[in-house]
């Protein structure tokens, strides 16, 4: 009885027919090890090496540190979604609806920041739950159903924004922006540190433990992660999978809000523009972090290295100034062989 | 009544319906504790339809379910009742243990730990060692004892086996049935559904036959053999049908092999190598249960499967690439074989090449509908027109265009998987004479069966499939009647179970 149960364990066709046994080894080693993390000490190690250590002084440090916050900070959220199966192409445009929203009632309208904070975040749960509503009650795909809210919230925010760009440090003239308005805004994400730590760096700092404990610690990334793996089953159980869809699609549309509204204290200034260039690579970091598409699998230590890895490039390539070509020619490589290494390792699973 | 009545699983003049398919129609059972109820039937008799309705997957019309005596509530019912499936409803991303737990996790907030009760029940059914594993790398057997485990852990009263070891092995198998009887002695109710007739007869205590939504006869006690169950599925199939048409009988037996193999090897090694011949101007089927092996020898004909060997049409060899060029192959999931968007004129020519397109660009529209609507009235496709979309259409008459448009593509051969599946009984007989006049018309046939009436009805010559061999073939003709064929064929399935069951080396 015992042996008949072992061989099951080991059935044979499943290791040996694409030949993958062959390089077994690579594949644990691979697994235990974290292909991405592999993966950015290589690419790490070899721009510190073309850039004579540039790479690693603090003020370029500073800089990678917030290039990956305001990747992985949305990651977190989208990652949520992804466990869950399903898919939002909505949160960039969360991402430029939340600092508009900010901008014009703060700058132009003259309210109080805290109060226009508020309505950005109201507004990101909204379109959360829009897109939840139509997911897991009317139910269509997420994919079109977060393609139309993506449009029609970029509309939105080109008609709040009107289509121009606010700064508070120069607001426009006539506006009455108080001091300590200002100096809460400013201290919010662009804040210096001691050592020089980025302040962005703290918040996802922050938000990473708070996701990870979320992810692997809770009932809900329990829950999440078996909806993600099994709708079929998670019927069968009676897991509640409307309730958990919400959660998720709300928590991406947040965390785009809390990425827009540190971006927006860092960078100064906001414009209807804002995030629509962070749509894929925060797909991207995702993915690279070894969430699946196909839902149950995925974290925020990987998508928090995911990011980490875009980061490295972006910089490392502006640093040795290879032009914008190679950047891109890189990531979409990296992007595809994160996924080819991750059906490698985990090849069993099928 | 009594308290025998009171306790386990009865059902009482069961109805359902799904729009003008009647799938159970009043259906009596009672399963008692502490006994293994098997239960046998054709397909569409209405056994997945009882099962659906016992795991609260869907209602009932009429009737009425008893649990323990009490009526059967979406609350109460699916709790007590726990189906485990053919291919197990679980969480392939999760562990053996997270798996029993999700849904009852029972920890507040926190990530779930399996506790006490269920380390005793891991223990108990044998995945203690799996416990932390994934459950997509397990095998099936595991994956199934995981789902029996967790219906033990929320106090399942009935366990609902459906064809529960079509895809073990010969030693998992009697694991199975062991544990099986294991919880029928603790006093559980054990229900069995199984195409495979031997183990039917060899491990339940008695087996319900169910045809056309009712149970026609229970087999107890030294009643219940394979061939008995046999006799009685055909018994009832043979009432409800009463055809019989004998005028093949006797049909030119031909020394030419329309469709040869020889040495043919199943790649995933489903069956090992085998030579089959189906002679022209005849219809040949082979028979088998799910795991025989017959479909995939079947199935490898229509070139659908990757084979070593070699396939000769009409007496040459044809490689497997260019086999879909000579034999037209009708898929028993109508989903493969129509395109449910197409209208019925655009499925039937929609195996045509050359004949309504010049070249890539030049449809030839006008071409096309002739030949549809020629297709159309040949095959007495009950239709307003060709240009309604198939979804319109029952059953049978979908089933029809989906063989009309492979006969009408004029191939060698013609291999059909199941041809009659969820088909009227008035389009059985039209599907019946299509493939006669293919035949007739220098043809050949070859297709994989389950029912033996189908079988008596249309083929001339049958092979029995058995662990991926087949049997020596049986000329249709020289059985007197179907409950003669029928045990014939059980016979054959049981002997040859026995033979194959532990390879020799």
């Amino acid at each position: 009885m015992t042996n008949v149960s072992e061989d099951i364990v080991q059935s044979p066709q499943v290791t040996t027919r694409f030949g993958w046994s062959r390089f077994g080894w690579a594949r644990s080693t691979l697994a235990r090890f974290g292909g991405v993390t592999l993966a950015v000490l290589i690419v790490g190690t070899y721009f510190s090496v073309r850039t004579s250590g540039q790479l690693l002084i603090g003020s370029n440090l500073e800089t990678i540190v917030r290039g990956l916050s305001t990747i992985a900070i949305m990651g977190f959220g989208l990652t949520a979604v992804i466990i869950a199966a399903e898919i939002d192409l909505s949160f960039a445009a969360v991402y430029g609806l939340s600092t508009n929203i900010v901008a014009v009632l703060w700058l132009t309208h003259g309210w109080s920041v805290y109060l226009a904070i508020l309505v950005a975040v109201v507004a990101a749960i909204v379109v959360g739950l829009f897109n939840a509503f139509f997911t897991a009650v009317v139910k269509i795909p997420s994919f079109i159903a977060t393609l139309g809210s993506s449009t029609l919230v970029f509309g939105l925010t080109l008609w709040v924004g009107q289509t121009q760009n606010l700064s508070y440090q120069y607001p426009p003239t006539g506006a009455k922006v108080s001091k300590g308005d200002v100096n809460f805004f400013t201290h919010l994400g662009s804040a210096g540190l001691p050592g020089g730590f980025p302040e962005q760096g703290l918040w996802t700092a922050g938000l990473l433990l708070l996701f990870w404990f979320l992810f692997s610690r809770t009932l809900f990334g329990f829950r999440l992660k078996a909806i993600g793996g099994s709708r079929a089953a998670a019927e069968v159980v009676r897991l509640p999978v409307k309730k958990y869809v919400f959660l998720a699609f709300v928590l991406c549309a947040l965390t785009a809000c809390v990425a827009g509204l540190l971006d927006f204290s860092f960078v100064g200034t906001a414009s209807p523009q804002d995030g629509q260039a962070y749509l894929f690579p925060v797909f991207a970091a995702v993915i690279i972090g070894g969430a699946s598409l196909a839902g149950g699998k995925g974290g925020a230590i990987g998508t928090v290295t995911g990011a980490l890895l875009l980061a490295v490039l972006n910089n490392g390539f502006a640093l040795i100034a290879a032009g914008p070509f190679a950047q891109q020619i890189f990531l979409g490589t990296v992007t595809v062989g994160a996924v080819v290494i991750d059906r490698v390792t985990s090849r069993q699973r099928r | 009544m009594t308290d025998a009545a009171a306790s386990g699983v009865s059902i009482r003049a069961l109805h359902k319906r799904y729009g003008d398919t009647v799938a159970l129609n009043g259906l009596d059972l009672h399963a008692r504790p502490g006994e293994i109820l098997g239960v046998a039937g054709p397909n569409g008799a209405g056994k997945s339809t009882m099962v659906k309705i016992l795991a609260g997957e869907v209602g009932w019309d009429e009737g009425a379910i008893l649990v323990d005596g009490q009526p059967w509530s979406d609350d109460y019912g699916s709790n007590r009742v726990a189906v485990v499936h053919q291919e197990p409803q679980l969480f392939p991303n999760l562990t053996v243990a997270e798996n029993i737990i999700a849904g009852y996790e029972d920890t507040g907030w926190r990530w779930p730990k399996p506790g006490d009760r269920h380390h005793e029940l891991f223990e108990e059914l044998d995945v203690f060692r799996f416990r932390n594993r994934l459950l997509g790398e397990l095998g099936l057997a595991v994956q199934q004892r995981t789902e029996i485990t967790r219906a033990l852990t929320r106090e399942a009263r009935v366990m609902l086996f459906d064809e529960p070891n079509s895809a073990l092995t010969p030693e998992e198998s009697a694991e199975f049935f062991r544990l099986a009887r294991r919880l029928a002695d603790a006093g559980h109710v054990v229900m069995l559904i199984s195409h495979r007739l031997t183990e039917l007869a060899a491990h339940s205590d008695r087996v319900a036959i169910i045809v056309d939504g009712r149970c026609v006869r229970t087999l107890e006690g030294p009643e219940r053999t394979a061939e008995n169950i046999a006799e009685a599925l055909v018994r009832g199939l043979g009432e409800a049908s009463a055809a019989g048409s004998d005028s093949r009988r006797g049909a030119v037996s031909s020394d030419a092999h329309g469709l040869e193999l020889v040495d043919v090897a199943d790649h995933a090694g489903v069956f090992p190598a085998i030579d089959l011949a189906a002679p022209r101007a005849m219809i040949t089927a082979l028979v088998g249960v799910e795991g025989s092996g017959a479909r995939e020898i079947v199935r490898a004909c229509g070139g659908l499967r990757r084979v070593r060997g070699q396939i000769l049409v009409n007496g040459k060899e044809v490689r497997p690439g260019r086999l879909p060029a000579r034999v037209a192959y009708v898929a028993a999931d109508r989903a493969q074989s129509l395109f449910s968007n197409l209208s019925v004129g655009e499925n039937l020519v929609i195996r045509l090449d050359r004949e309504i397109s010049r070249g890539v660009l030049g449809l030839r529209s006008v071409r096309m509908r002739k030949i549809a609507e020629e297709l159309r009235t040949n095959f007495q496709v009950k239709s307003d027109g060709i240009d309604i979309g198939i979804r319109s259409l029952s059953g049978g008459n979908q089933q029809k265009v989906a063989i009309a448009a492979a006969v009408g593509r004029r191939p060698d051969v013609l291999v059909l998987e199941e041809p009659t599946r969820g088909v009227d009984i008035s389009s059985k007989a039209e599907i019946y004479e299509i493939l006669r006049r293919f035949v007739a018309d220098g043809g050949t046939v070859l297709l994989f069966c389950t029912e033996i009436p189908e079988i008596y009805e249309v083929a001339d010559r049958l092979h029995v499939v058995s662990g991926g061999r087949l049997s020596q073939p049986l000329e249709v003709a020289t059985f007197a009647d179907m409950e003669a064929l029928a045990k014939g064929v059980a016979a054959l399935e049981t002997h040859g179970a026995a033979l194959h069951a532990v390879p020799s080396a």
